[in-house]
């Protein structure tokens, strides 16, 4: 029997609910299904900046990016290489200090990996994520 | 008739573009929230659509390309996977004319740091070749 392509697209597009529905259904009371809520973890500059000394700033960025230029006292941590930098920022973290973790701009992902991970992985408390990121630092240095 | 070097290099294509699709979407169905930021960070669906396409998305790539390699509802799975790239591609051009920094996750951490220039050339071969395995899927079937 010859089914049309249009007639079994629609079937694969009903299978793979089954998987789908069951792997929401698992994950059903840990995630937010109506906003990012994110509020929390995020810092504007001028909160961060108050912080003063109490702030460790990290630069979740690739390290070219980092070599060219950064927040002074920024402590580059990406993910390429996070066994390796995580050992420099557990260096200067203390219970009072609070991580600000920026990427390039409003949109880029890594910052929020990276404070995820430092909260998930490291149990570090106070991770936040700049609002803006390295753009936002550096119009504000104009 | 095809020939039997060409029934090879067909079902080879099968094959990878099937095992590529699979991959990509273990990867992403194994970490379902990651792959939620990833599409909400191209701004153009609320995160209440975003997050629900996260769990539902890798799952029916995962299908397809298991359709892909059994040669089960064929031409199903590949009239799906090539709208699913068609619309990736579409989606990842208009990211980039809007100056978003997007990471799109697609093949998880690896892909990550890889260029935009790098992934679209990725997304059309695999395009391409969708649309090759497809004509020669119309041309077999017309042969029968």
């Amino acid at each position: 029997m010859k089914v049309s392509a249009i007639r079994q697209a629609l079937l694969l597009i009903a299978l793979a609910f089954v998987p789908a529905i069951g792997e929401a259904i698992y994950f059903r009371d840990k995630v937010s299904w109506q906003s990012p809520d994110r509020s929390s973890e995020m810092v504007n500059l001028d909160q961060a900046q108050s912080w003063g000394a109490n702030a460790i700033w990290v630069d979740a960025r690739p390290d070219n990016e980092f070599e060219q230029d950064h927040v002074p006292g920024a402590i580059p941590l990406n993910e390429d290489r996070w066994n390796e930098l995580l050992p420099t920022l557990l260096a200067q973290w203390s219970l009072e200090k609070k991580i600000v973790v920026y990427c390039s701009s409003q949109s880029c992902n890594a910052s929020r990996e990276v404070a995820r991970r430092l909260r998930d992985e490291a149990g570090l408390k106070e991770v936040f994520v700049l609002q803006g990121g390295w753009e936002t630092w550096l119009k504000s240095k104009r | 008739m095809k020939s039997l070097s060409q029934q090879f290099f067909w079902r080879l294509m099968d094959l990878i573009v099937g095992g590529i699709f699979i991959y990509a979407g273990v990867i992403k169905a194994v970490a379902p929230l990651r792959f939620a930021i990833d599409i909400d960070n191209y701004k153009m669906l609320p995160w209440a659509i975003g997050v629900r396409l996260a769990f539902y998305l890798p799952w029916l790539e995962l299908v397809c390309g298991i359709a892909l390699i059994l040669r089960f509802f064929y031409r199903g799975g590949l009239f799906i996977l090539t709208a699913l790239t068609f619309i990736f591609i579409a989606a990842s051009i208009i990211a980039k004319v809007r100056g978003l920094d997007i990471t799109c996750g697609c093949f998880g951490h690896t892909s990550k740091n890889w260029s935009f220039t790098a992934h679209l050339a990725l997304d059309f071969a695999i395009l391409i070749t969708l649309i090759a395995l497809w004509v020669s899927s119309r041309a077999q079937q017309r042969e029968l």
